[in-house]
């Protein structure tokens, strides 16, 4: 008993010594998801004028360089808050090509 | 490259020389535009090869390494073997063979006497508890009933095990590739071992001491990096919502158990109810894309859990392994409503002619060869620490077994998560057995004399009834944020026939979900940075009824099997508790 009361000791105060690397912070995936699908999808779909966009259409980096290099026309961002964006960004962040997806099938 | 080069070298030569004037002098300049060019021809031979690579490199791979130590309790482990006999045929059985016996002309009269003089041996060599059940049995047969229990072991043996510390590995490596663009291919190699240990087995003493082909995956065998996954997809049939996935399937760690191992959904069956390695082959509809309702998909799966034929030696026509049935798998595994938020999620599941155990492998326990093989137990007593590996095949068919289960997750927007599970399982038995039982039932042991006449031995001959069993079980669990990662409460219930197929489930006791009885668990998860966390927790078992895990054999109450009025092949735990700490390391 008393190895395991070292061991998680020891595990927690590496734990509480660990650094966040965490890239984009701050946004909220759930609404970034509804405002990708209520205010992007019209025009990033197949056949509209933006094309096809999903999350999975970059890389976490990728998005992440997309966001903070504002490399978006900016008339089609107007109507976002900066936290608008970033929520969007996190959405597309957390579900990026290289992010952890879910193991389904199908 | 060479495009842009040019409209650079274009775009400087226009312009005006004025404005050149106090600018840098053209022999500057052209220095500058080498220096841009050898940059950029660089550039161009760094970029070609990871544009290489990227072509080359079809699979992508991916994975999470989790070192775990677990000390674990398990209080007033009881070992109380028994089995049923027919003590009606057996009066009858020995009477025919003392006649035979006494039949000067009757051939076998040498060989069955023999056999009466070691079965008398036997007899004598039973201890008092043994022979009060014994003539029990013969008195309760002389009244009508002609079953009851037969106690194997001299006495049952009761102790507390504790194991301090154990440490285990789990490697898993997921592997992702592009066939075309509606056809992907997924696969995931896992090692699972405990330290110290690469034999591949375990000295059968529990079901989570077999290793076979639906939980090596979830159950520690050794250094061997196995296939737990290899499938393949192909979406948008002809340009329909149809999907079909043929392969090893990712049928573990389905919601809602994701939660506790603080990973996404990892695998497409309810973690309730399913938590099982599959070779089988699912066609989905995505019904999202007709009824509008997001995420919402249905699919069929269909499996195989045994194959009865090949590898079991069936060119010897053996009918004790080559005269028994396929098992088959097929269900409805339904997503209702998936907006990666909520999932409602309902499972219909029927496994058709299921046999009395699977194909594995195990040590074999010298304690079962006192008491099944006294022959070979005189050997085996001189190398008690050496346990012979035996490739396991069922023999018999025993039933079906549905499922049907419906399973709700929610993540909040404030990092909180709670899900529910309910789920029923029912158990038809066709009223044969195996060595083990039938399904749900215990086999009832016949007195039968070896094909030389010289033993008898008892054989299972039917399963003692076959009625329809139904069990029932509840999940339930939230995870609430918490400094620095998150904590998590999870409680389950399994009734006596509760029968899950969630073996895999890596817990070093074995499934929790598989309890019949309570299991409760709490945890706390650190996250040290995005791809690593440490979890520290505990899971308490309380078990009610015997047989957790397992369709074969009849549920006994565990206060009997303590008291001595029940028995089990197995040994049986009445409580337990395993406290952990592990550190996961995703990649």
């Amino acid at each position: 008993m008393k190895t395991l009361k070292l061991i998680t000791i020891s595990l927690l105060l590496v734990a509480f010594c660990g650094s966040s690397v965490l890239a984009v912070e701050g946004g909220n995936d759930r609404k970034g998801k509804y405002l990708f699908k209520k205010s992007c999808k019209t025009c990033h779909t197949d056949g509209a004028e933006g094309g096809v966009v999903t999350p999975l259409s970059k890389t976490m980096s990728q998005w992440d360089r997309f966001f903070s290099k504002g490399k978006h026309a900016p008339a089609a961002w107007e109507g976002f808050s900066e936290q608008d964006l970033l929520d969007i960004n996190q959405f597309l962040y957390d579900h990026a090509v290289d992010s952890e997806q879910p193991e389904t099938c199908g | 490259m060479n495009r842009f080069i040019f409209l650079l070298l274009t775009s400087l030569l226009l312009i005006p020389g004025s404005l050149l004037a106090a600018q840098p002098t053209l022999e500057e300049l052209q220095q500058q535009i080498a220096d841009i060019v050898e940059e950029i021809e660089e550039l161009q031979d760094r970029v070609s090869k990871p544009e290489r690579h990227a072509a080359t490199d079809r699979i992508s791979w991916y994975g999470d390494l989790r070192v775990k130590a677990d000390t674990l309790h398990y209080n007033k482990v009881t070992w109380n073997p028994g089995i049923q006999l027919d003590y009606a045929d057996f009066g009858a059985k020995m009477a025919a063979w003392n006649a035979i016996a006494a039949d000067a002309g009757d051939p076998r009269q040498a060989a069955v006497t023999n056999a009466l003089t070691n079965f008398g041996a036997f007899q004598a060599g039973l201890s008092s508890e043994q022979q009060a059940v014994m003539g029990a049995g013969m008195a309760a047969a002389g009244a009508g009933q002609s079953v009851s229990p037969f106690m194997l072991a001299p006495t049952k043996k009761t102790s507390d095990i504790n194991n301090d510390i154990l440490y285990t590995t789990r490697l898993r490596l997921g592997m992702k590739a592009e066939i075309a663009s509606n056809m992907d291919f997924s696969g995931r190699l896992s090692m699972y071992k405990n330290w110290g240990d690469s034999t591949g087995t375990k000295v059968f003493d529990s079901w989570n001491a077999f290793t076979m082909d639906g939980t090596d995956g979830g159950s520690t065998s050794g250094d061997f990096l196995r296939v737990e996954r290899a499938y393949f997809n192909w979406k948008d049939i002809g340009g329909t919502p149809f999907y079909l996935s043929i392969g090893r399937r990712p049928s573990t760690s389905g919601s809602p158990a994701n939660y506790r191992n603080n990973e996404l959904r990892g695998g497409t069956p309810s973690g309730h109810m399913v938590d099982f390695n599959f070779d089988g082959i699912t066609i989905g509809y995505k019904l999202e894309e007709l009824t509008g309702i997001e995420g919402q998909a249905i699919r069929f799966c269909y499996g195989q859990g045994f194959e009865s034929e090949w590898g079991n030696g069936e060119m010897f026509n053996d009918t004790s392994t080559a005269n028994i049935e396929d098992t088959h798998l097929g269900g409805f595994n339904i997503d209702a409503y998936n907006d990666g938020a909520t999932l409602v999620q309902m499972t219909l599941f029927r496994a058709q002619d299921v046999n009395d155990g699977f194909k594995g492998t195990f040590a074999f326990p010298t304690a079962y060869a006192q008491l099944f093989a006294p022959t070979m137990y005189t050997d085996m007593q001189a190398f008690k620490n050496m346990n012979f590996v035996v490739r396991y095949t069922p023999s018999t068919v025993i039933g079906d077994i549905n499922l049907a289960g419906i399973n709700f997750a929610r993540e909040e927007e404030n990092g909180f998560v709670w899900f529910g599970a309910l789920g029923m399982t029912q158990l038809v038995p066709n009223g044969k057995a195996g060595m083990f039982g039938g399904l749900g039932t215990d086999a009832v042991f016949e007195a039968t004399l070896t094909e030389d006449n010289s033993k008898i031995y008892m054989a299972p001959a039917r399963a003692e009834n076959s009625d329809t069993q139904e069990g029932y079980g509840v999940y339930v669990g939230i995870q609430a944020p918490a400094p620095m990662g998150r904590v998590g409460l999870e409680y389950n219930y399994g009734s006596e026939y509760w029968t899950p197929f969630t073996q895999a489930q890596d817990d070093a006791m074995g499934s929790k979900l598989a309890t019949r009885g309570h299991a409760g668990e709490a945890y706390y998860i650190v996250d040290i940075n995005k791809n690593a966390f440490i979890k520290v927790g505990g899971i308490y078992y309380d078990y009610e009824y015997t047989g957790s895990g397992s369709p074969v054999g009849k549920p006994q109450k565990i206060d009997d099997i303590k008291k001595g009025t029940a028995y089990s092949l197995m040994p049986v735990v009445d409580t337990a508790y395993d406290l952990y700490a592990s550190m996961t390391f995703k990649f």
